[in-house]
């Protein structure tokens, strides 16, 4: 078992010593092309999204609330009168009603439907962004194969690459606390230079020294850590290098798109994730609810009708800029939050957590738009039809994407694991 | 009605269970030689039982390391910084046999330790959000410099845990942080206390039984009436405290807690034990569950506290995650585990000389330098984890040996904040993961290679400003070779290799002029930090 593990070390360790030609690559700093690439955007509502509000109303029953329910593009779909944008665009959304899992907790209920796994067992199982990050990377692009945007407290553990090791970790661009003075929210990846500096003469020189030094370590600690330093400045080398690091850059756009997508942290990052995509990024994770924002206790209504608003503007806006460059067919959106909101409304005008009974939205690429699956009762506390859990969402949208969630990969000890184990619901998949 | 309860009589019964052990600490160099003695043969026994296991696995295990992979491994683990440049070439002078032991107990008195020890635990115990947080950094820093005085002082461990579980007030600036950050929320606590003092996952029963272990909802939730009383008051915000509150811990009895969905009122039981505890005769819950955490029949207790130490020397715990000792993680080493435990027991939870006996094993001086294909299995124990330094040390290593700064590592002095260092230690991964990983990512890397904290020690060898590493070898007695060691010695804490000389050395013979000649230094510094080998504990 032990040998198994140990093996890996070893390919592991070829890779990490035997990267001649890498300065070459540097120097010539290739354009990345996103020819045929499938994608994967994940929208993920920190703190749990409120379902009696947006997707799953129940205008009809005092649980229902506040909001009015509206129609949508397709008929027979009705989503909360705060979603307009995404209302136009129902034809592309797959809404499934019927989630149902066993995990209150935030960080728990967080880690879940990361992962698929309950937490705390004895394999520390990957984020489902790292597995198909891996499935879907192109070998030596300049930029990662999973950017996490903005996470909040609970994502940086749940985005974990697990026993894929630290080489499929993503990358996270953090936000600055947007400003009172209305400006854009600030995304950026500090530290990358242009890449003039880097193809100095002075440079390559400390490189080769660098690498000489790194070889010669390697060779006698060719350890997990030591070897996941190697890899993680081998990509960033690559990254300071390349064109492609311009996505990150906001700036290139101009007003009038960025303020399409709204000036909050969510909405630059969907335009950053549009960049990204375009640059051949497989998997982007965009965070909504600063924080745990969706955590809407007290006063849910109020805060549920701000958050609509950046989540109407930044999704609907991603969604059609995608589709104009052809690029919606071969990207595959999910939003989904840790868990849904108790159907009973507080004494505070609050919801409260709620895994029993809780929606999650597809879209895009292997997406059959327009569609409903499964339903909730009336007063919303039970689902009656449809009822599926974390890894049947996960095994959809890895079979949306084009990845066969039976795809393997091997855990600590040599246990071939799949990158996710439930049913796919085909009813929502072209 | 509130009503404070008093600290005083659990901290007589603690003071009165260890007054012995702190007798035998002051008794003079008579008892030098026995306490001497139980150190070498505890470490030879356990020397024993790993080596018995490698012979009937086959294992060839690595030599011992060279003096300066030891004496570089010896201050990171125990100091948290690495060796000052002085400090090497001494102890590589050195001729004497007993070098690595004095080494070992010098280092384990000094403040440097205390300190390390309290940035540690803070990290264990507090979470991650709260360590992150700039408004509460007086609050945790108030923990660290309480925790430093605590480890200074060699505070028994047990008594240790018991102070900090019964805290309370706002006297108690230090522990009562670990409270606030928990919300001071019973199942909060629960789960961390048990998690940290007892290495058990109770916290995955709180919504349902334990999918891997024994433990029921009900287990969980009869633990967490322990902490049924804790109130906080002052605080404006649940969860942090905002600058210049006063916080304050009370018990209040008569709070209760419920199993969820139900009306049935969880009264304090211990993890694993049938009768319920003994009445507290003023209903003083934490007190109750002090008493047990720290006493024999408690069988979690030493052997998470033994296993903790382990994995901070060696990299891996015998039990391995360490706050994960469940029934189906088992041991590594079963029988080491146990005698380590008994042994902790037996030196009366003093943890000082506990961290001397295991670094003065063979074990702790094996080598961790092998090529893949020699290396034995990690959890063998047969040659020595290659540890990740952490933020802090990285940083508080880079400040003393390159750019010469004493840090603030005097006790109590965190009123006086380093901007370098709090930008810094911001910007890299927070997330406290294995020793074995490297938790760094891109972005990271990339402010290492072109961030503040190098371009300042690059920039600082020459003009007016100049100051640290750099600048100090510009001194005209020193010649090429002599800077190339200083270097080494600086940021991997050992001398150069000859062909390490050599390579260096043709670089600089090419220079033409002083400025080039800098700029070369330079640039082999930028390398030196931004190797594998500068981050990790060899």
């Amino acid at each position: 078992m032990q040998r198994r593990s140990w093996l890996q070390f070893v390919t592991f360790g070829a890779m990490g010593v035997s990267s001649s030609g890498w300065l070459q690559r540097i120097a010539s700093a290739a354009q990345s092309s996103n020819a045929g690439t499938r994608h994967c955007i994940v929208l993920w509502m920190s703190g749990g999204p409120s379902q009696l509000d947006t997707f799953d109303m129940k205008p009809d029953h005092a649980n229902g609330g506040t909001f009015k329910e509206s129609s949508t593009s397709v008929p027979g779909i009705r989503f909360s009168e705060h979603l307009p944008r995404l209302a136009q665009q129902a034809d592309s959304l797959a809404i499934l009603r019927g989630v149902s899992t066993k995990e209150g907790d935030h960080e728990r209920g967080t880690l879940l439907m990361h992962t698929g796994q309950v937490p705390g067992g004895p394999v520390r199982y990957p984020a489902i962004g790292c597995s198909l990050g891996k499935s879907l990377a192109q070998d030596e692009a300049d930029l990662p194969s999973y950017i996490s945007i903005a996470p909040g407290p609970f994502s940086r553990q749940s985005i974990s690459p697990g026993f894929l090791g630290p080489s499929h970790a993503p990358m996270t661009v953090e936000s600055a606390p947007q400003g009172d003075d209305g400006s854009f929210a600030q995304l950026r990846v500090d530290f990358l230079q242009p890449s003039q500096a880097i193809v100095s003469q002075r440079h390559m020189q400390r490189l080769e020294l660098w690498r000489s030094m790194q070889n010669e370590y390697l060779q006698h600690h060719p350890t997990a850590n030591a070897l996941a330093h190697d890899t993680v400045y081998q990509s960033a080398i690559r990254m300071l290098g390349s064109k492609a690091s311009d996505a990150f850059d906001l700036s290139q756009e101009s007003d009038q798109v960025r303020e399409a997508y709204g000036r909050g942290a969510f909405g630059q990052g969907c335009l950053m994730a549009r960049r990204l995509v375009e640059r051949g990024v497989p998997v982007v994770e965009v965070s909504l609810g600063d924080g745990l924002g969706w955590d809407t206790h007290a006063d849910n209504f109020a805060q549920v009708r701000r958050l609509s608003e950046e989540l109407d503007n930044g999704w609907a806006n991603l969604m059609s800029e995608l589709r104009d460059r052809g690029l919606l067919e071969q990207t595959t959106i999910l939003w989904a939050g840790e868990f849904g909101r108790t159907p009973v409304i507080n004494s505070n005008g609050g919801r409260d957590h709620f895994p029993q009974a809780f929606t999650c939205v597809m879209a895009g690429g292997g997406i059959a738009g327009g569609t409903v699956y499964g339903a909730t009762s009336k007063d919303g506390t039970e689902v009656i039809d449809g009822k599926i859990n974390q890894q049947d969402v996960l095994a959809t949208l890895c079979q949306a994407v084009g990845v066969p969630p039976t795809t393997e990969n091997i855990a600590e000890g040599g246990r071939p694991i799949a990158i996710a184990e439930g049913q796919v619901i085909h009813g929502v998949l072209r | 009605m509130k009503r404070r309860l008093s600290l005083l009589p659990i901290v007589g019964v603690v003071l009165w269970t260890h007054c012995l052990v702190v007798l035998a600490q002051d008794e003079p160099s008579q008892d030098r030689g026995t306490v001497a003695q139980r150190r070498s043969v505890a470490a030879a026994k356990i020397d024993e039982m790993l080596e018995s296991h490698w012979q009937s696995a086959e294992i060839v295990a690595a030599p011992q390391s060279d003096d300066a992979a030891f004496h570089r491994r010896a201050w990171l683990d125990l100091a948290g910084v690495a060796p000052p440049v002085a400090a090497t070439r001494q102890f590589l002078a050195d001729a004497h046999e007993t070098k690595r032991e004095k080494l070992i107990d010098r280092l384990l008195r000094s403040p440097q330790h205390a300190r390390h020890m309290a940035t540690r635990w803070n990290s264990i115990l507090l979470p991650a959000d709260a360590l992150a947080d700039f408004q509460q950094r007086t609050n945790v820093n108030a923990l660290r410099d309480w925790l430093a005085e605590q480890f200074y002082d060699n505070v028994p461990y047990d008594h240790l845990v018991g102070s900090f579980l019964t805290a309370g007030g706002a006297g108690d600036a230090g522990p009562a942080v670990f409270y606030t950050s928990h919300t001071a929320q019973p199942e909060k606590l629960a789960a961390a206390t048990s998690r940290i003092f007892l290495g058990l996952q109770l916290q995955c029963a709180q919504c349902h039984d334990h999918p891997f272990d024994r433990w029921t909802q009900k287990d969980f939730w009869q633990y967490a009436a322990f902490f049924s009383q804790v109130e906080q008051s002052g605080a404006s915000q649940p969860g942090s405290i905002q600058p210049g509150e006063r916080v304050l811990i009370e018990d209040r009895p008569g709070r209760e807690v419920m199993l969820p969905q139900t009306d049935q009122v969880m009264f304090p039981r211990y993890p694993g034990v049938i009768e319920s505890p003994e009445a507290d005769p003023s209903d003083f819950r934490r007190r109750q569950l002090t008493i047990w955490l720290a006493s024999r029949d408690n069988p979690y207790f030493a052997r998470a506290a033994a296993n903790r130490v382990w994995e901070h020397l060696f990299g891996r715990g015998l039990v391995d995650p360490v706050d994960r000792m469940d029934a189906d993680n088992r041991p590594s080493h079963p029988e080491l585990l146990e005698f380590l435990a008994n042994y902790l027991i037996e030196l009366r939870f003093d943890l000082r000389e506990f961290y001397a006996t295991l670094a003065s094993t063979k074990a702790y001086g094996r080598s961790s330098a092998m090529p893949a294909e020699q290396r034995p299995v990690e959890s063998s124990f047969a040659l020595m984890t290659v540890k990740t330094l952490t933020a802090e040390q990285y940083f508080d290593s880079l400040q003393q040996n390159v750019f010469f700064r004493s840090s603030s590592v005097a006790m109590g002095n965190s009123s006086s904040i380093d901007p370098l260092r709090e930008s810094f230690l911001a910007r890299m991964s927070p997330t406290i993961a294995s020793p074995r990983d490297y938790p760094q990512g891109v972005v990271q890397a990339l402010g290492l290679m072109n961030g503040p904290e190098v371009s300042t020690a690059l920039a600082a060898s020459s003009g007016d400003n100049a100051f640290g590493l750099l600048a100090a070898m510009q001194a005209p007695f020193f010649d090429d070779s002599q800077r190339i060691e200083m270097l080494f010695l600086a940021t991997v804490s050992r001398m150069p290799t000859s062909r390490e000389v050599e390579q260096i050395g043709a670089l600089l013979s090419q220079c033409e002029n002083p400025d080039e000649t800098r700029t070369v230094l330079a640039d082999v510094l930028w390398v030196l930090l931004n190797t594998a080998e500068c981050a990790m504990v060899p």
